[in-house]
């Protein structure tokens, strides 16, 4: 059976009205959201009140958990200090702007759903603010996978779709305890399973290179993963970004497809937490 | 040629300590390392706090740092903001953290705070736990992957561990892995071998582990145990 899965929303309900369409048309209706509904973007109650009208099952991004919690992110996954000032300005802006009832919604929201062999994930099983980048290190990257007990992680965060598989693993070891003599210590071949993360993408702010909404389509019986580019009204949101005073590098980023960033890497920038 | 010493889980005994340091004139050690677990519940750590303070003439000083036990004390005192020992009550119960509260005088609450996480000297990792958490307990028996994981977190080449008190030595040696991503761009493989590196547990209490920075020799010993010796009338 397909399912849909969709994160990092950022309260862009055209996107959101788009992917959602996209979906509907394909005939799928199992739909699964990794969270971050809000932050950046200029329609927070509209698109929260969106994902449980479709009763959408969701768990909590960085940002659902920094508006209920306080400014709780690392940081260090802003690119440059002054994209961090923009990010606090978005997390107070939306703080006011979000319903008693839709803040209750977003704090409800678990860190991890799990169907079968499938978990997913906003950032990482361990922490909704980490990154699962698609370079990173491969034997890292599966521990993540294994650790959860999942055959498949599906996660967001990175705000770039992808498939990563890992085969033909394998790790060879050497133990010594205390009352392993000379020559003594006794070697092991473990083999590591065949795993595989899906990243989402993004619906409500892309980085990939294009302006396109992005999600994915994973089909169990086929064992397929499908990355989908939607194409949506990016002038919609970027002027009710502007109307609402948010930063108008966030409507930047929405034409562009990618970070805006004064330096891509700010090397005085420490890390608060 | 530098030689360290590494021991942990004193539990606040201070003739344990005293018989650890008393194994040690025989080895030519320069540098101590005391991996957390320094206090207790069981009995009154303010001895051994104080001798790790000021050391003996001619004592090498132990370098400290904090272990599960110091977090469970320091997130009881308030000194982790809002967090408590529930991690000690979990497993023990209400009646453990007051004992340990007993045993740590409110005075030296500031020595301990100052602790730090870990060490990394030449490429080492000394620390209590792991670089997930001071109470990730990593032994023989742990997951190859989840100690690939821990080290390729701290980019180091060894990690010294002592939650799990366990002495054990895995060293990771050969394999590798494939990984293919599928993205927007298109699909590319890459293999990867796994690097040669090592965890190392370096015991509790009476068990130590000497290492040698130098030649990579580990040499796991267990110092004389202080009560049967004084029965024997060699206090």
């Amino acid at each position: 059976m397909a399912h849909a899965v969709l994160s990092c929303l950022h309260a862009n309900l055209a996107a959101l009205e788009a992917v959602l369409d996209d979906i509907d048309r394909l005939g799928v209706d199992t739909i699964t959201c990794l969270g971050d509904l809000v932050g950046y973007g200029p329609q927070p109650n509209e698109v929260v009140e969106l994902v449980r009208s479709r009763g959408i099952p969701t768990c909590q991004g960085c940002w659902d958990e920094d508006i209920i919690e306080g400014l709780n992110a690392c940081e260090c996954s802003y690119p440059s200090q002054l994209a961090e000032r923009r990010g606090q300005l978005a997390h107070h802006w939306t703080a006011a702007q979000l319903s008693p009832d839709n803040k209750d919604f977003l704090a409800s929201l678990p860190l991890s759903l799990r169907r079968d062999g499938l978990v997913f994930v906003h950032g990482s099983p361990n922490s909704q603010h980490e990154y699962l980048l698609p370079d990173m290190e491969a034997f890292a990257a599966l521990e993540r996978v294994v650790s959860a007990g999942a055959d498949m992680l599906f996660c967001g965060h990175t705000h770039r779709p992808y498939v990563r598989e890992f085969r033909e693993g394998s790790i060879e070891l050497r133990l010594r305890r205390p009352d392993s003599g000379p020559g003594q210590e006794s070697e092991r071949r473990m083999d590591l399973p065949v795993r595989r993360i899906v990243n989402a993408g993004s619906v409500g702010e892309p980085r990939h290179g294009g302006t396109e909404a992005t999600y994915v389509i994973h089909d169990g019986d086929r064992d397929t993963v499908e990355i989908r580019q939607v194409p949506y009204d990016v002038e919609r949101t970027c002027r009710a970004i502007l109307a609402a005073g948010l930063p108008p590098p966030f409507a930047w980023r929405l034409r562009h497809g990618f970070e805006y960033a004064e330096r891509a890497d700010d090397a005085s920038h420490v890390c608060e937490r | 040629m530098a030689r360290w010493a590494l021991l942990s889980g004193l539990g606040g005994d201070l003739d344990v300590y005293e018989a650890v340091l008393a194994d040690l004139r025989r080895r030519r050690v320069d540098t101590l390392f005391l991996l957390g677990d320094l206090i207790g519940p069981e009995r009154d750590c303010r001895p051994l706090l104080e001798r790790l303070q000021h050391p003996r003439r001619g004592e090498l000083r132990a370098h400290c740092i904090y272990g599960w036990w110091e977090e469970q004390l320091l997130a009881e005192r308030g000194y982790r903001g809002e967090r408590r020992a529930e991690a000690l009550r979990r497993e023990s119960g209400e009646d453990a953290v007051q004992a340990l509260l007993r045993a740590v005088d409110p005075g030296l609450m500031d020595w301990l705070a100052a602790l730090r996480f870990g060490f990394v000297e030449l490429d080492c990792a000394l620390l209590h736990g792991s670089s997930a958490d001071v109470g990730d307990s990593l032994g023989s028996a742990t997951d190859p992957l989840c100690l690939l994981d821990r080290l390729t977190r701290m980019d180091v080449n060894r990690l010294f561990t002592a939650r799990s008190g366990e002495q054990f030595s895995v060293a990771l040696c050969g394999g590798g892995i494939t990984a293919r991503v599928r993205d927007l761009e298109g699909e590319r493989q890459l293999r990867q071998s796994v690097p040669s590196r090592q965890v190392i547990g370096v015991g509790r209490g009476l068990q130590y582990t000497l290492y040698d920075p130098g030649t990579d020799h580990l040499d796991f010993r267990t110092a004389p145990d202080p009560a049967r010796v004084r029965r024997r009338g060699f206090a």
